[in-house]
């Protein structure tokens, strides 16, 4: 399964990365920012999973604004989105979900789920 | 058997007759003693003196006529002659006159006293142009005097009968006018009337005739009476009934009644509608003044019959009085009479025409008026701090003082003296929400509006004014009652509360961002920490670990950071006591800080430079705190910059010698003006929420401004969005 993280904090990112690679049948692609996300995203059009990060650095453009370039975009028709974010104050969950996220993680990410909610995606493949 | 000489000679001279003996020329032939107290002669000296000489001289020609026209068969009697005495004085005689052989003999009774009263009689008759009758039942005989012919123009020589007086009154009112007389007999009552009559030569008179009976053995023996002629007065009251009937058409509505008083005769006519109005018996034209008199009510009775006689004194011919009368309803009215005097010659008033006006709805009126004006000028004055009555046209009827100062200051009108509207003396602003309030109070709507005026003192009012729109008795708007209320108080503490409500508000959103970036910076690390504890636990290869213990390092040391911050705030307040005060070499102290950043604005591929200034004073610090105060916005500057160049300078101005300055410039994203004064708020990020794109707690540049503020200097930032900024912190100079 081909899983695109977008997270500008490259510890998050590594940590990541080893964390879902554990099955060896999953592959991370790690993009620090949006822009590059939208880059990987055409030229890699096997995808199963996109996970954001919302506050994605300096200047940059954010998570949500990205899930509505990806919304936009016929290659993602299909492939869930999911919110990773250390924004987690009430109410916060919510209002990702009306942005557009399929699910939402709060940092530090409950990994249990995570993996549950993959394992979903890959049943109805 | 006849007299003897003797006896006759005695009786001649005691008798109370005047006795004479005259020739056919009025010359004494011989008199008795008796006419000595007429003539200025005794008895011896009478004979060849004229009679004639001493009547007044109106009779002397009758007594010349009289004398001739005797003649032996005709004697005369009842001839009334007046002789003038020596003392002047007048004694009339009633004198029989008997001719024989030549010679008149005279038998005269002396009438003075008798003729003098009927004289009068006589003149009072002519006068009042009453005459007196009277008329014996048992016999049918009619007595009629002189006057009673004169006013039907009747010969004094034809004898009168009850049919004959009948036959003057009109055939409708003959068997009432007989049968007043009959009704007299049978019930001994005395009657009075007044009718019409036609004279013998056609001429309509109005007479008023009273009877009287005269009783012997309680049966009615005879009947006295008068008749008056009356018709001029009745003319005038016919004058005033008709008058009376314009009048009350004229002035329908208006409750009056005319009266007609007739001050010598102490008779009042009243009008039908003056009787009407006060309850007075309608079939009596006339009263006695004192009849109405006990009609006025106590109180007033005395003051108002001192201005009647004032009234019947003064000069000019107007009348003018007021009382109140009893009603017929009961209670009493007020009312008042304007008259006409008429005077005679004395200039005494002898006849008064008047018209009784009811006021007393007036009356009531005026003092409810009276009262409602109080009223209003209570509240008007009590009630709201401007309040102006105008009319639907705008112009102002009344106003309370406060308003009227106002407009006089303002305008230099008087509304109340000069007609003006009210839109011409109010501020130009106000004219607008004015016309708008007034147009819809026009139509029947109360309308509420709030306007903010400035006093001429310049201080801020807030007024509600009111519009209430006033109803008059047909339901059509007369004017309109602006009342304005003084809610300057309400409003402000209003705009008061609406202020601290959004800075409440506001305090609210930045405690949510303040708690959601903690939140954030905290999670942030924490994510690594955890993450990576969970990978250590199943990593094995020693390589692998120490990578894993490299990113657990440094994302401990963010999460320390924050929290380090955190403390730093909270504990500056004690910092203060345990300041460590050292001269310090700026240039040195702000080229480490520079040195501290350079590695993170390489990263960021940013144009890092430092100017120093050798001349730099040392400055008498606390170096540590200043390092973390100039470092906090070194960080600050590069975390908002994504490209360009942060330039860190120190320097000192010739003009300020005892100050060191020292910038931080960068050509970052900038702050909006408003939002720099909130930027040293602890916790504030200058952008909030989701579109916050940098890391950092917020805690960072108000603890610089307080580190900067406790060593003596100052912070001060100079902002283009876009464009970037410039923190200037300046510090005394050491001298």
């Amino acid at each position: 399964m081909n899983v695109l993280y977008v997270e500008d904090n490259k510890i998050n990112a590594i940590v990541m990365d080893r964390m879902l690679s554990k099955d060896t049948s999953n592959t991370v692609i790690i993009a620090q920012n949006a822009i590059q996300a939208l880059k990987l995203v055409t030229r890699q059009p096997i995808l199963d999973l996109i996970l954001v990060d919302i506050n994605l650095g300096v200047d940059q453009m954010d998570g949500c604004e990205l899930l509505q370039k990806l919304r936009r975009l016929d290659i993602t028709t299909g492939i869930p989105v999911f919110a990773v974010t250390a924004y987690a104050m009430p109410g916060d969950a919510k209002r990702f979900k009306k942005v557009g996220f399929d699910q939402y993680f709060a940092k530090p990410v409950n990994f249990e789920k995570l993996f549950q909610s993959i394992d979903k995606i890959k049943l109805k493949k | 058997m006849a007299f003897t000489v003797s006896e006759f000679e005695i009786l001649a001279e005691k008798t109370l007759l005047f006795l004479m003996v005259i020739d056919k020329d009025g010359k004494l032939i011989t008199m008795n003693q008796r006419c000595e107290t007429i003539f200025p002669f005794s008895k011896k000296e009478a004979r060849g003196k004229s009679i004639i000489a001493f009547l007044i001289d109106e009779d002397a020609s009758v007594m010349r006529q009289t004398l001739s026209s005797l003649t032996e068969e005709n004697s005369k009697q009842n001839i009334r002659f007046r002789f003038v005495t020596k003392d002047k004085a007048l004694v009339s005689l009633k004198i029989d006159f008997v001719l024989n052989t030549q010679v008149i003999y005279i038998t005269g009774i002396d009438t003075t006293e008798e003729d003098k009263e009927h004289a009068s009689l006589i003149t009072l008759s002519k006068l009042t142009k009453t005459g007196a009758w009277h008329f014996n039942p048992k016999t049918e005989e009619l007595y009629w005097s002189k006057e009673c012919y004169h006013l039907h123009n009747l010969d004094t020589s034809i004898p009168i009968t009850r049919a004959k007086g009948a036959s003057y009154y009109p055939e409708s009112s003959r068997a009432h006018v007989e049968h007043y007389l009959d009704t007299l007999i049978t019930t001994k009552n005395p009657y009075e009337y007044t009718e019409k009559i036609t004279t013998e030569n056609g001429t309509e008179k109005w007479v008023k005739v009273i009877g009287n009976p005269v009783l012997h053995d309680d049966e009615v023996v005879f009947v006295n009476g008068t008749i008056a002629d009356i018709t001029e007065r009745h003319l005038d009251v016919e004058k005033l009934k008709s008058n009376e009937e314009t009048k009350h058409l004229a002035l329908k509505g208006i409750r009056s009644g005319l009266f007609d008083h007739h001050i010598e005769e102490n008779e009042v006519f009243y009008s039908h509608d003056f009787r009407k109005m006060l309850g007075l018996p309608l079939d009596i034209d006339f009263m006695p003044e004192e009849t109405f008199r006990t009609m006025i009510h106590p109180d007033d009775a005395e003051d108002a019959l001192k201005r009647h006689y004032e009234n019947l004194e003064k000069d000019g011919n107007h009348y003018l009085n007021h009382y109140r009368l009893k009603h017929l309803e009961g209670g009493y009215r007020h009312y008042e009479v304007y008259g006409y005097r008429k005077k005679n010659e004395e200039n005494k008033t002898t006849r008064m025409i008047g018209n009784l006006i009811d006021i007393h709805q007036k009356k009531i009126n005026e003092k409810t008026i009276a009262e409602n004006k109080n009223k209003l000028e209570a509240i008007v004055n009590n009630g709201f701090v401007y309040t102006i009555l105008v009319d639907t046209k705008g112009v102002i009827l009344m106003a309370d003082q406060n308003s009227l100062d106002i407009i006089k200051h303002d305008y230099d009108v008087n509304p109340i003296e000069t007609e003006c509207r009210f839109i011409d003396v109010m501020p130009v602003n106000f004219k607008n929400i004015f016309a708008h309030g007034f147009n819809r109070a026009c139509q029947g709507e109360l309308v509420r509006k709030e306007v903010e005026r400035v006093t001429h003192k310049g201080a801020v009012q807030w007024l509600e004014v009111k519009y209430t729109p006033i109803v008059d008795t047909t339901k059509i708007i007369s004017t309109v009652l602006l009342s304005f209320h003084d809610i300057t108080e309400r409003k402000l503490a209003e705009l008061a509360t609406k202020e601290a409500h959004i800075r409440a508000h506001e305090l609210n959103d930045i405690k949510s961002n303040i708690l959601s970036n903690l939140s954030h910076e905290i999670r942030t690390p924490l994510n690594g920490i955890m993450t990576i504890s969970d990978l250590l636990l199943h990593e094995d290869q020693p390589s692998e670990r120490k990578k894993l213990l490299k990113y657990l390092e440094e994302s401990k040391d963010r999460l320390l950071m924050t929290i380090n911050n955190l403390s730093n705030f909270s504990e500056s307040e004690t910092i203060k006591e345990y300041l460590n005060y050292s001269n310090t070499d700026m240039n040195y102290c702000v080229e480490t800080s520079y040195r501290a950043y350079r590695h993170i604005a390489n990263t960021k591929k940013l144009q890092y430079d430092l100017k120093l200034d050798e001349s730099c004073p040392t400055a008498h610090i606390d170096s540590d705190i200043f390092s973390t105060a100039l470092n906090n916005i070194i960080h600050n500057a590069i975390k908002y910059t994504p490209k360009g160049s942060i330039t860190i300078a120190v320097f000192t101005k010739p003009s300020k010698p005892k100050n060191i300055y020292i910038t931080v410039e960068d050509t970052g994203i900038g702050i909006q003006k408003k939002n720099i004064s909130k930027i040293f708020d602890p916790f504030v990020q200058e952008s909030f929420g989701l579109s916050r794109k940098y890391e950092g707690t917020g805690i960072g540049l108000s603890l610089s401004k307080k580190y900067i503020e406790i060593l003596g200097g100052r912070i001060k930032i100079k902002s283009k969005v876009k464009k970037g900024t410039v923190f200037t912190i300046t510090i005394p100079a050491l001298l």
